[in-house]
């Protein structure tokens, strides 16, 4: 990246930040209550003690994967508003493959990767459909997402009230012990009580290997050069539809490894509304944290400290205030970049 | 509405300095504009002159150096109090929603309106209409602007600056996308409103164009205003003109460099049909099209634009497919019209799209070698005279005619059995124009079959080696390099030629 770029990317991470200390500041002290105070409450919640810094890792790890999942479509000039919906189906493939009886006599080095798998093959799936549709009629893929995301929600529902899940239960069955996957607090016990599991390992390979898809491999370079242009690449003889649908599959893959967070490293199962809002907050991740994937991680933890700060000052205001902040970062960095501008405004092309 | 002093001064940029980055666009830029007259900008691609002129209409804001409006100085300057003093720009890239009618189009930012606000599009259309008048033009006011070919919305935006009462009309390079017809009309229109008390400013490549119809031309070079001085009508000083834009010695006839004669050819090369095109079709835009080209054989495509060629070139480069008809040929590569959109990923780095579509060259085991791509780069970078010499240079950043040698690199690296160029030197300055037209004879002479579209018929004379005629969609003459303006003008028009 040239200078410049990186110029106008700290500006617009700058300001989404000051906008939302200012928004913060305002917001507490309509409450009656100090902004330092409270801000200071919101630090001994989360970063301030081992637990609470292990709390946000948990809440930060499936963020990270729908975050990682927004940037492979923002890359590609897609809009993938469907992570929701992928994420859904994704979790819901999980619990029920992870409950199958040969699951659970697999030893866990084979059972877990092949649920992360059954994840990102139920994700991407679930994206194939809006990247079909892109492929072959240009329909809109923001259409398409939302579209999914609905569908989602209505089999989800169907399938557990129709006896998927555990009688009298909007959940399924447990899946196999030897498909959870581990706490943190077994590697680094300081973290004890926490949530946080090693599925955010998982986040973290999955950021990296985005990034780095998009430098140095070709068809990583390819999809990006057709987010820029897809015109002089498909006068070039660049499969261009067929790259747009790669990319939104690989994106809705993404979406569905969240679930790794939540159904494998902490539920144990899937139930009705698990991970929902992962997939909407993943675009707020993708805006603030741009095109790196150091940037996407801070991004997922500063989403991830404001959904666990929320609880800690919920005595003193209302935890609703961090999703104002939430919305005043998405808002200030969508103002300040022209990249997401021209993303947005774009119409579909290859139509 | 102040808009001239009286010694007829309009508009003057004085020590105008602006730099992109790296690049130092004007240094030091100097114009004065008077009303009643045609005031050309002449200079090589990069030379400034439209970012000079953008300073002029307030749509980019210098670094340094005053703007002086009607003999004011312009305490801060930008779009919306140039249009509040009356100066306009007719953008090389037209600013206009093809959605709209020409009347929305026409309106849109200056709506007449009565009441609390709402449109009253009957005074809307009542001005447009004497605007049209006044120019001389007519335009359907309700057709949608998508529908218009380039030389009818050329007109609409001209209308657009004049139905705000534009006192300073700045055009850049407003002749590129027309045909010699089109284009002395435009000078008609632009001469009303030049007698009309306007003062007019063209950007231009064409001198001839400028010994033809302005009454004083200002000379730029490197972001440096060179003077500015009345054109002598009917002498040379069109070649000591063309001397100071390069900055070099007085340049030869540019097309006495290389006469179709006098270019390499291929003995005793068989004559083998290399592109044969059969009875395509579409929409109505082509009407069954034949034609062949031979290898090594230089072939133009000629027409009033809008005739079926820019389709040629889509089908030909595999962007359109055409409801009936074939090509037969091996590797076609197309260089199209539209570089900016179809040529080139702007945002990407210039090395980047040399090799744009032949990634896999530079790829080991799925990943990307970029120090082999910068290799590469650099290479061809040297051999097509690429300025900025930088394969790591975003293709933004250059020059059009550094942007179309990029375009051209890359097709003739893939070397093509067919190349088809769609107006090869559009918009670009001398020296890369010669440059381009020198690899397009190299191609034909290593046995390349080489279709020239353009609308620049002094091009097509020059590098072809026949000259077909399309009209409507069909290939309704095929002439002799030698053929004169009125042949093949009848031709275009579909007419006999005058005795």
């Amino acid at each position: 990246m040239t200078a410049p770029r990186v110029g106008q990317e700290a500006i617009a991470v700058t300001t989404a930040l000051a906008a939302a200390w200012v928004a913060f500041a305002v917001l507490v002290w309509l409450y009656g209550e100090s902004p330092l105070v409270v801000a200071r409450l919101l630090f001994d919640g989360t970063w301030g003690t081992a637990y609470g810094a292990g709390q946000v890792i948990f809440k930060a790890t499936p963020l990270l994967c729908t975050g990682v999942a927004v940037f492979v479509g923002l890359r590609a000039g897609l809009f993938n508003i469907g992570g929701e919906g992928q994420l859904a189906i994704a979790s819901l493939a999980v619990g029920i493959a992870g409950h199958l009886g040969f699951v659970g006599a697999l030893p866990s080095f084979v059972a877990v990767p092949l649920l992360i798998a059954v994840a990102a093959v139920a994700g991407g799936a679930w994206a194939l459909v809006p990247a079909m549709l892109r492929a072959r009629f240009g329909a809109h893929e923001v259409i398409g997402t939302i579209m999914m995301n609905r569908v989602a929600d209505s089999l989800v529902g169907a399938l557990l009230g129709g006896g998927l899940a555990v009688a009298g239960s909007v959940r399924t069955a447990d899946i196999a012990p030897s498909a959870h996957m581990a706490r943190l607090d077994a590697v680094v016990p300081a973290l004890r009580g926490s949530a946080a599991s090693t599925a955010v390992f998982v986040a973290l390979v999955l950021a990296v290997a985005a990034a780095w898809g998009f430098r140095r491999t070709r068809v990583g370079r390819e999809v990006v050069l057709i987010g820029k242009n897809p015109v002089a690449c498909e006068a070039v003889h660049i499969p261009v539809r067929r790259r747009i649908a790669t990319a939104l599959v690989l994106s809705g893959s993404a979406a569905g490894l969240a679930s790794a967070g939540t159904v494998l490293g902490y539920k144990g199962y899937f139930e009705m509304g698990l991970g929902a809002g992962a997939g909407f907050g993943g675009i707020a991740v993708a805006l603030l944290g741009r095109s790196s994937a150091v940037g996407l991680i801070l991004a997922a933890l500063f989403f991830g400290t404001l959904q666990q700060g929320g609880l800690a000052i919920n005595g003193h205001v209302p935890r609703e205030v961090m999703n104002v902040l939430e919305g005043v970062v998405i808002l200030a960095v969508s103002l300040s970049d022209a990249d997401v501008r021209r993303t947005f405004t774009r119409g579909v092309v290859g139509a | 509405m102040s808009s001239t002093d009286a010694s007829g001064l309009a508009l003057r940029l004085a020590r105008i300095d602006k730099r992109f980055g790296e690049l130092q666009a004007v240094r030091r830029g100097e114009l004065e504009v008077r009303t009643r007259l045609i005031h050309a900008v002449v200079g090589e691609n990069g030379a400034g002159k439209s970012t000079l002129l953008k300073i002029a209409a307030g749509i980019i804001a210098a670094d340094g150096g005053d703007v002086w409006v009607g003999g004011e100085l312009q305490a801060s300057y930008d779009a919306r109090r140039a249009q509040t003093l009356g100066v306009a720009m007719v953008q090389q890239h037209f600013a206009l929603f093809g959605s709209l009618s020409a009347l929305e189009n026409i309106m849109l930012g200056a709506e007449e309106t009565r009441g609390a606000g709402f449109l009253d599009r009957a005074r809307g259309r009542s001005r447009a209409e004497g605007v049209l008048a006044s120019l001389g033009v007519e335009l359907d006011l309700d057709r949608k602007v998508a529908t218009f070919g380039v030389g009818d919305k050329q007109r609409l935006e001209i209308a657009r600056a004049l139905y705000r009462d534009a006192r300073v009309v700045i055009l850049d390079e407003p002749t590129a996308v027309l045909t010699p017809l089109e284009s002395t009309a435009l000078y008609a229109t632009l001469r009303r409103l030049a007698d009309d008390g306007r003062a007019v400013v063209v950007v231009t490549h064409h001198l001839d164009e400028v010994e033809a119809h302005a009454d004083v031309v200002t000379v730029m070079r490197r972001g440096e205003t060179l003077g500015t001085r009345a054109v002598e009508r009917g002498t040379a000083a069109v070649g000591l003109l063309a001397a100071e834009i390069v900055g070099g010695e007085p340049l030869p006839e540019l097309h006495a460099q290389h006469e179709p004669s006098a270019r390499p050819r291929v003995e005793g090369q068989p004559a083998l049909v290399k592109l044969e095109v059969k009875g395509l079709t579409l929409g109505r835009a082509l009407r069954g099209v034949s034609l062949e080209v031979l290898a090594g054989e230089i072939v133009g495509v000629a027409g009033v634009l809008g005739n079926g060629q820019s389709e040629l070139a889509l089908v030909l480069g595999g962007l359109a497919v055409p409801d009936d008809g074939e090509v037969l040929a091996g590797a076609i590569e197309v260089v199209h019209e539209d570089r900016q959109t179809a040529g080139l990923v702007l945002d990407a780095t210039v090395a980047e799209n040399l090799a744009l579509g032949d990634l896999t060259r530079f790829t080991r085991r799925g990943l990307i070698d970029d120090d082999a791509l910068a290799t590469s780069a650099r290479e061809r970078i040297a051999r097509f005279d690429i300025r900025p010499p930088d394969p790591g240079a975003l293709a933004r950043a250059l020059s059009g005619g550094n942007q179309q040698k990029i375009v051209l690199a890359r097709a003739l690296a893939r070397e093509p059995a067919v190349l088809v160029v769609a107006h090869p030197t559009r918009g670009v300055d001398l020296v890369a124009a010669r440059a381009i037209h020198q690899q397009i004879l190299a191609a034909a002479a290593r046995g390349t079959a080489v279709l020239v579209i353009g609308a620049d018929l002094g091009e097509l004379r020059l590098l072809c080696d026949r000259i077909l005629v399309m009209l409507r969609g069909r290939v309704v003459a095929s002439l002799p390099p030698t053929a004169d303006d009125a042949t093949l003008g009848a031709a275009m028009l579909g007419r006999e030629a005058a005795a």
